[in-house]
């Protein structure tokens, strides 16, 4: 890679020994995909929570902490495994509560903004057409590069904090245009009616072409998608296909026509979804022992327009006894659904909302799920379906509607 | 050697190394020490806290060799100094098979069966 003489001066060490680490942890990822040189960044999103990163990756943090280091590009937290009001209730684990309230603390001394969200292109940053960013949680990368026309890679938890440190990243994937271009057509020939059927769809595109630099085209769209739609297809594009990029025609801003979404790739295949094909996905989940006590509205974190509609549907029913149902969402959507009397409806329901945390990266989730007798998760999420699953869970994607029947009834359909 | 993708967050135990995501190919394989063989990476942000985390629990594979991968396990290797490789010239379930004692070596791009049992 051709280094800048700011670069090579911070390869020297004259910037400090943990900024000379981070850009020697980038070259190396560089080197792997061939980048030439580096770009600039104006925002970096990171994860770092006790339960992924464990001690060692505390004693990363602590190191950095004590030599000072400060980022020098605005950096915002992913969603953690502790929503510290919930400890006790969901027994999880006193001393690595305390562990995340020291990690927390880390993170701010660098200037770390813990916003603990996932959707911080729904409620904290709104990149722009072209901007070179190093975000790194499953659902926002795709995003920002699909939907706002950004620029970003996958940065996993150190990628990102490296970023923050030396203001910028490797020039590859898709920070360049040759990887911009949709690279497979998908035609829609059914509408979707609910966050779940957009799921499906995402799971029907991404199992089947699983590769980071795969761009599926969507066609056929026949009336305008709401964000939170948008949410749902990118999430689950980005966790069952690996991927960070679509394009759908008439909708996203590299997308005005086919043509121009494919940029003169002759597309790999093409793929037709219909009818048929959703209902295939909703069909093929099983449910053993009948079990529907566990039903989740999480991963992504929800948006004030998901918290509406769940207050509504919820709205002077209750749960059935024995059944848990979370709901996740961040600190300003929550302030929000108070605000507006939505999480008060929710509450009063019997649903429990935690905020600052998604359910499948909670700590101690084995633990806890066989603690409370949950063999299956349902939630209208198909991502969330896709991630939880090494804590055993039999995971099973509902509607919205379905979802909140099943909470209600106690009755699986 | 496995016919489907690969996610520490989503397939794995962080805590024994074992594949515990109900029906997946490797199910109830234990990962310590292992070269392990994906066609492709799953999604997620998890591996680039979670090599560096399993390798300090001493659980970690030795090598990971991926037909396709994505930067998120290119970032969690090079930050746990684990072996990371993307592509192969033929398809390695032509002519390896769990079980197999092979050699990485990434500087040199080849992989080598040494013994069979």
């Amino acid at each position: 890679m051709e280094l800048t003489a700011e670069e090579q001066a911070m390869l020297r060490g004259e910037l400090g020994e943990p900024v000379k680490r981070a850009l020697e942890l980038q070259l190396e990822v560089g080197r792997f995909y061939g980048a030439k040189r580096f770009v600039p960044v104006t925002n970096v999103h990171m994860m770092g929570d006790i339960e992924v990163m464990g001690d060692s990756g505390l004693e990363h943090l602590r190191c950095l902490a004590q030599a000072r280091v400060r980022c020098g590009v605005a950096v915002t937290t992913n969603a953690r495994c502790f929503d510290f009001a919930y400890v006790d209730r969901l027994g999880q684990d006193p001393g690595e509560a305390a562990k995340e309230r020291e990690l927390i603390g880390y993170l701010r001394q660098m200037n770390v903004m813990t916003t603990d969200t996932c959707i911080n292109y729904q409620t904290l940053y709104q990149p722009h057409f072209g901007e070179h960013l190093a975000w790194g949680d499953t659902g926002t990368v795709i995003w920002a590069n699909s939907v706002c026309g950004a620029r970003s890679n996958f940065e996993a938890g150190p990628a990102a904090l490296a970023a923050a440190l030396t203001r910028r990243v490797p020039e590859y994937g898709f920070h360049l245009d040759e990887h911009r271009r949709g690279t497979f057509v998908v035609e829609l020939e059914t509408e979707l009616d609910d966050l779940a059927e957009w799921g499906a769809l995402a799971k029907l595109v991404g199992e089947s072409h699983q590769d980071y630099f795969a761009g599926a085209v969507f066609t056929g769209i026949k009336r305008a998608p709401t964000a939170d739609e948008l949410k749902h297809l990118g999430a689950a594009l980005a966790s069952y296909g690996s991927m960070a990029l679509y394009h759908m025609v008439g909708v996203t801003p590299e997308a005005p026509t086919l043509e121009a979404a494919l940029g003169g790739n002759r597309p790999t295949d093409r793929m037709k979804i219909t009818r048929a094909d959703i209902e295939r996905v909703f069909a093929a989940y099983r449910n053993p022992d009948g079990s529907c006590n566990f039903v989740v509205f999480s991963g992504p974190q929800l948006s004030l327009f998901e918290m509406k509609r769940l207050a509504e549907l919820f709205d002077g029913r209750r749960v059935h006894t024995g059944t848990t149902v979370f709901i996740t969402t961040n600190n300003g959507v929550l302030s929000a659904a108070r605000a507006l009397g939505y999480a008060q409806k929710l509450e009063a329901a019997g649903v429990a909302i935690l905020e600052g945390v998604c359910v499948y990266i909670l700590q101690n989730l084995t633990r806890m799920r066989a603690a409370n007798g949950w063999t299956n998760m349902i939630s209208n999420s198909a991502k969330i379906v896709n991630t939880i699953t090494a804590h055993r869970f039999n995971t099973i994607l509902r509607r919205t509607r379905d979802c909140v029947e099943i909470a209600c009834t106690g009755v699986f359909r | 050697m496995s016919e489907e993708g690969f996610s520490p967050r989503y397939d794995l135990d962080r805590w024994s190394g074992i594949i515990t995501k109900p029906g997946h190919k490797l199910e109830g394989v234990n990962i310590r020490d292992k070269i392990l063989f994906f066609p492709s990476a799953k999604g997620g942000m998890a591996a680039g806290w979670a090599f560096h985390d399993i390798r300090a629990k001493g659980i970690a594979p030795k090598a990971l060799v991926f037909g396709v991968t994505n930067p998120v396990m290119v970032q969690g290797a090079v930050f746990a100094n684990m072996t990371i490789t993307e592509g192969w010239s033929r398809d390695p379930r032509e002519c390896i098979r769990t079980g197999d004692i092979v050699r990485v070596d990434p500087a040199a791009r080849t992989i080598q069966l040494l013994k069979r049992f």
